[in-house]
């Protein structure tokens, strides 16, 4: 990298502290490493705090967003989901909430500036209901999402990476959690707790559908821990919660990240499902809650009066849905050291790109 | 066709312009195949790249022709090219021409798929590298033959009663390999099988693609001498691809070698490895470890193959020539004749024998530093490590499900019995066929792999009780952890493919010097990339695994077990997959780093050839392993040269050397595959294949020491006894002893032999 300074090796420092180790062990007697050898080169030269900072935000931040950007899939998709959260966040405060009235009955879309989408039988705006139903849905798909992921991350590399008794135990009570059918339980938990929390709403509804993850995630792990670079790494003495997140996770990631986002997905469904259902208790504004409003009173199914109080929140949840997909389909190259390198070498102004010389050139050779 | 008396001249020699030099005057009298300027292009991004160049051949009629290249030299690409299989989107040009007896003509590129599918298989067929991935799992080896048959139809029942007979012809039983799923056979035994299998339409021509690569020395002899007797009983035209030039040099009459996409040298296998001409050719008989050359000659090549989409201007091996000069840098050089079938693409040609000089003789290689350093061990008396009676079992979970159970497991005897002392600078090679047990014996001397019975100690302290016991060990475990460091077989997964070179090179340090200023953590890894030859080492430091070739994947984990500061480091087979002209390069350079960073190296090999050079150079040991047992020890060339085991005189016999007369001959020893190591014979365990076996093999079992002379060189066979042992005295195994191969597999040499 470019912003390393470094001179060739000096003998005015003392030299570097391996040699000092060795002579705590005691096993090699002299000195010979001297400044002379590779190990006993020291740097003269710093890097200062903020170059180093500096690279790590290229590394991890600039490059990644790159190769995100460079994907047609992943742009739109994010741009998708920018939009859903500008609209939870910002458009809550610029769109005021809809009141009962506010407008003519069954205004249809598109007809009065007022009432972009229209409004629904009771005269309220749909466009000020759908905004103001996002934030509690967008909490509710990151604590489904996080839920789900971190559950199956955590019981999953630990079963595979440790194995035994531990992993006996573990895939064990997966295995209950997997037989259990969700919906029921999803339902008697619903009825027993009746959550309005957005974020307890999340959890509950993923509440076992982390257990198919979770082992698909140790299949994985149990392949990757037989690689030799993780034995080596168990050979250097370090840590397993070191191998597991620098040997073992960055392999897994690229998994990892789409089911995170195809669990945001089922979260949309199941929710909306459920209000829609009415077993979730309708404490405030939903998507799932309007479909049912307009089914049940406005009887949307079969006239065109009130269709479009049906289809916007549906349409609303298709477009997120795909957003999702998209952007799920772009992060598998974030994670693609084949991807990053063209990345991070472009990130530097320095550095050129010739360093990808002869890496293609292994792909085609027989 | 053009005629055959151009080209002859350098006169005619054109420059690589457009369509590229006329280097069509390799002939034989009698061509089965004749290919013409043959060239294969992939666009690429970053341009076009050509893995094959122009490339005209010819096979004669029932010769075997051997080709010779480093990976990524196109030899692949050139079988390939030969049944128009050129995978997409390459694009195949130029001329492919089969002639099947008489005068009949048949141009394979213009073939319509259909007859494409009937010359395939039937008149040209291919064996390919890797037999485990050719077959498919789930269905018998008697449906894949069906499925072949059928699908070309043929006559079933002539068809498997031919089948039966080259089953047969390979040693093995033809009516139990057909009933059995190839996950059942041996990696040797799916090899012949597949061998088989592509004889079964009675092909003219057999394409084999690096068919014994995946198999141990012993086997790929074994394999090559069957395929002398296949080639003469069935009139096969054999082309014969590989890396290995020592494996076909006995074999082949004719030798092409391929350096960057093209033929650079083809001739008689005898002229060319006598008498090469092409540097590239002298080069690589220099840089190939083998056991006859002094080891003070074998020298690495410089430089690196170069990249098919950016091949050099004129000959593209002058970057690398020492004998490069103008003409070659501008112009690339037709084919010389030495002789009438002997042609070499090189404008001096007559001068490289004097440059690059083979034998014997002072004289440095022109640009060679000519440094040659002798590594001498300069070993300790007190052992560092030390192996005392090791046993490793494992219990095989027998696949009953459920009711396995109440099955008693059945146990591998990985290691029996084992005691080894590994001293400071020291290097113990230990050599022997897959699966006999090196690998977890090297596991066990790190620490890696705890013993079922038996003590490891380190300087003194016993490793696992160091472990278990946390406190009170003389040395604490963590010190012997970080003194005992492994070396991995496989490049591609030795290194972290998520982590940047300099990230994977950090981590042991972080681990074990946390207080290190990050700026001398830099400095020192960037001194000793520089120092293994990877430079700019900023550059590489920056670097994904993926951006390394092979080599350079090597040596990073080289410099990552180092920088551990480690006392003995094991080598499982680090250098087997790299190409032959890399090994000795990176083996140079492992022993310069013992002499640097006074470590131990336990070096694991199942080649001699490599063991010999390793352990030769730094005046360490070879020991020679057996179905888990040390059969053999001593120093490095008294085991090449000497050898006392009959075992390891097989091993001897199955290195292949470049002397040219010796043909491929029958093996010492009785039967080609090794008995399960799950329930090994009684007594010796060689005495089921060894040639000199006597009844009291069967029933005593000899050991390392017990008649020493007190040498280092220790061998365990009764045949080191003294006179007065029973072995002397007894009856030697019969044949067609029913206990001797009532576990082997089927295949049994006896009859080759008799």
């Amino acid at each position: 990298m470019g912003t390393v300074k470094r001179t060739e090796e000096t003998d005015d420092r003392p030299p570097a502290s391996l040699e000092e180790t060795i002579a705590d062990g005691g096993t090699i007697a002299g000195d010979e490493a001297s400044a002379d050898t590779p190990f006993g080169t020291v740097s003269s030269g710093t890097m200062s705090r903020r170059d180093r900072y500096e690279m790590l935000v290229n590394e991890w931040v600039v490059a990644p967003f790159k190769i995100l950007w460079s994907d047609w899939r992943a742009r739109v998709g994010s741009l998708i989901i920018l939009a859903y959260v500008l609209m939870g966040t910002v458009g809550v405060r610029v769109v005021d909430p809809p009141r009962v009235g506010e407008g003519d009955r069954l205004v249809s879309p598109f007809e009065d500036l007022s009432h972009p989408l229209g409004t629904d039988n009771m005269g309220n705006d749909i466009f000020a209901q759908i905004v103001h139903a996002t934030p509690p849905m967008l909490e509710m798909i990151v604590a489904g999402a996080v839920f789900t992921t971190v559950m199956a991350v955590v019981v999953g590399t630990l079963s595979g990476y440790k194995g035994g008794r531990t992993d006996q135990l573990l895939m064990t009570f997966n295995d209950i959690l997997m037989t259990i059918p969700g919906l029921p339980l999803v339902i008697v938990i619903a009825v027993i707790l009746e959550p309005r929390s957005p974020w307890l709403v999340g959890v509950i509804i993923t509440v076992n559908a982390w257990a198919g993850l979770a082992r698909a995630i140790r299949s994985q792990v149990l392949t990757l821990r037989e690689e030799s670079y993780v034995e080596a790494s168990r050979l250097m003495g370090i840590s397993t919660p070191q191998i597991v997140m620098k040997d073992i996770m960055p392999g897994l990631m690229p998994y990892i990240l789409v089911n995170f986002v195809n669990s945001a997905r089922s979260v949309i469904f199941a929710s909306v499902g459920l209000y829609f259902l009415g077993i979730l208790p309708f404490t405030e504004l939903n998507w799932g809650v309007m479909m049912n409003l307009s089914y049940e009173t406005g009887g949307a199914l079969y006239t065109w009066e009130t269709a479009h109080w049906l289809l916007a929140p549906m349409i609303t949840i298709v477009i997120l849905s795909f957003g999702l997909i998209l952007f799920s389909q772009g992060t598998d190259r974030v994670f693609n050291p084949r991807v990053r390198a063209r990345h991070t070498s472009a990130a530097d102004p320095e550095e050129g790109d010739d360093d990808m010389s002869g890496e293609v050139a292994t792909h085609i050779r027989g | 066709m053009s005629k055959t008396d151009d080209t002859q001249t350098p006169t005619t020699a054109g420059t690589r312009t457009g369509t590229g030099t006329d280097r069509t005057s390799i002939r034989v009298d009698d061509p089965i195949m004749e290919i013409r300027n043959a060239s294969v292009t992939f666009d690429m991004e970053r341009g076009e790249s050509r893995v094959l160049d122009d490339v005209s051949l010819d096979i004669e009629r029932d010769e075997i022709l051997g080709i010779v290249g480093e990976s990524g030299s196109g030899k692949s690409m050139f079988a390939s090219a030969l049944l128009d299989a050129v995978v997409n989107p390459g694009i195949l040009s130029g001329e492919v021409t089969y002639r099947p007896r008489g005068d009949a003509e048949v141009d394979v590129l213009g073939l319509s798929p259909e007859e494409l599918r009937e010359l395939r298989w039937e008149e040209i067929s291919m064996v390919f590298q890797g037999a485990q991935s050719s077959f498919n799992p789930t269905i018998t080896i008697r449906a894949h033959f069906e499925e072949t048959i059928e699908a070309h139809n043929y006559n079933m029942e002539q068809a498997m009663a031919h089948a039966r007979e080259l089953l047969s012809d390979l040693y093995m039983d033809p009516d139990r390999v057909l009933d059995s799923y190839p996950h059942e056979l041996s990696g040797g035994m799916q090899q012949r099988t597949l061998i088989a299998l592509s004889l079964v339409l009675e092909p003219n021509v057999l394409v084999m693609d690096e068919p014994t690569a995946a198999l141990d020395l012993l086997m790929q002899r074994s394999i090559l001498s069957l395929l002398e007797d296949l080639q003469e009983k069935y009139d096969l035209s054999i082309v014969f691809i590989t890396h290995d030039l020592p494996l076909v040099a006995g074999l082949a009459d004719r030798l092409a070698v391929m350096y960057a996409f093209e033929f650079v040298e083809v001739g008689p296998a005898g002229d060319l490895i006598g008498n090469p001409t092409h540097p590239y050719t002298r080069s690589l008989l220099k840089a190939v470890p083998n056991l006859d050359t002094p080891l003070a000659e074998m020298r690495p090549i410089d430089g690196m193959a170069p990249d098919p989409v950016d091949v050099p201007q004129g000959c593209s091996y002058h970057p690398r020539c020492p004998l490069a000069d103008e003409t070659c840098r501008a112009e690339d050089p037709a084919y010389h004749s030495v002789s009438p079938d002997h042609q070499s693409a090189c404008f001096h040609w007559e001068d490289s024998a004097e440059a690059i000089p083979l034998s014997t003789g002072g004289d440095e290689r022109g640009g060679g530093d000519g440094e040659m350093r002798a590594f001498a061990g300069n070993q300790s008396d007190e052992p560092v490590v030390s192996l005392e009676n090791v046993d490793v079992h494992f219990d095989q979970v027998a696949d009953g499900g459920l009711l396995s159970v109440f099955q008693e497991p059945d146990t591998v005897h990985a290691v029996d019995d084992i005691s080894l002392d590994v001293y400071e600078n020291d290097v113990v090679t230990l050599v022997g066929e897959s699966g006999c047990g090196k690998t977890t014996l090297g596991k066990a001397v790190i620490g890696a792999q705890r013993p079922t019975d038996g003590t490891v100690a380190y300087r003194g302290q016993d490793i696992w009780e160091a472990k278990d016991s946390r406190r009170g060990a003389d040395i604490p475990y963590e010190h012997i952890r970080r003194s005992l460091q492994m070396i991995h077989q496989d490049p591609g997964s030795s290194l972290n493919p998520n982590r940047k070179v300099q990230a994977s090179l950090e981590a042991p340090l972080k681990r074990w010097e946390p207080d290190m200023d990050p700026d001398d953590r830099q400095e020192r890894i960037l001194s000793l990339l520089e120092y293994v030859g990877m430079s700019p080492p900023g550059d590489y430091a920056q670097r994904y695994p993926h951006q390394l070739s092979g080599g350079e994947k090597q040596r990073v984990a080289l410099i990552r077990a180092l920088l551990m500061n480690p006392d003995v480091i094991l080598a499982d087979e680090a250098v087997s997959a790299l190409d032959v002209s890399l090994r000795v390069e990176v083996m140079d350079l492992m022993l310069e780093l013992q002499d640097l960073f006074d470590t131990s190296y336990v070096f694991i090999s199942h080649n001699l050839s490599n063991a010999r050079y390793f352990s030769g150079k730094a005046g360490g040991r070879i020991g020679v392993m057996y179905l888990g047992e040390l059969v053999e020890i001593g120093p490095a060339e008294q085991i090449i040269n000497d050898p006392q085991h009959p075992y390891t005189k097989v091993l001897r016999w199955s290195t292949a050397d470049l002397d040219i007369e010796e043909t491929v001959e029958d093996p010492p020893l009785r039967g080609i595959d090794i008995p399960d190591p799950v329930d090994p014979p009684s007594g010796c365990r060689f005495h089921t294949r060894c040639p000199e076996a006597r009844e009291a093999c069967t029933r005593e079992q000899p050991t390392l020491g017990g008649h020493g002379d007190g040498t280092e060189h220790e061998t365990a066979c009764f045949r080191e006894y003294d006179e007065s042992h029973e072995y002397w005295d007894s009856e030697p195994v019969v044949e067609d002893d029913a206990d001797a191969t009532a576990d082997d597999e089927s295949g049994s040499w006896g009859h080759a032999n008799e």
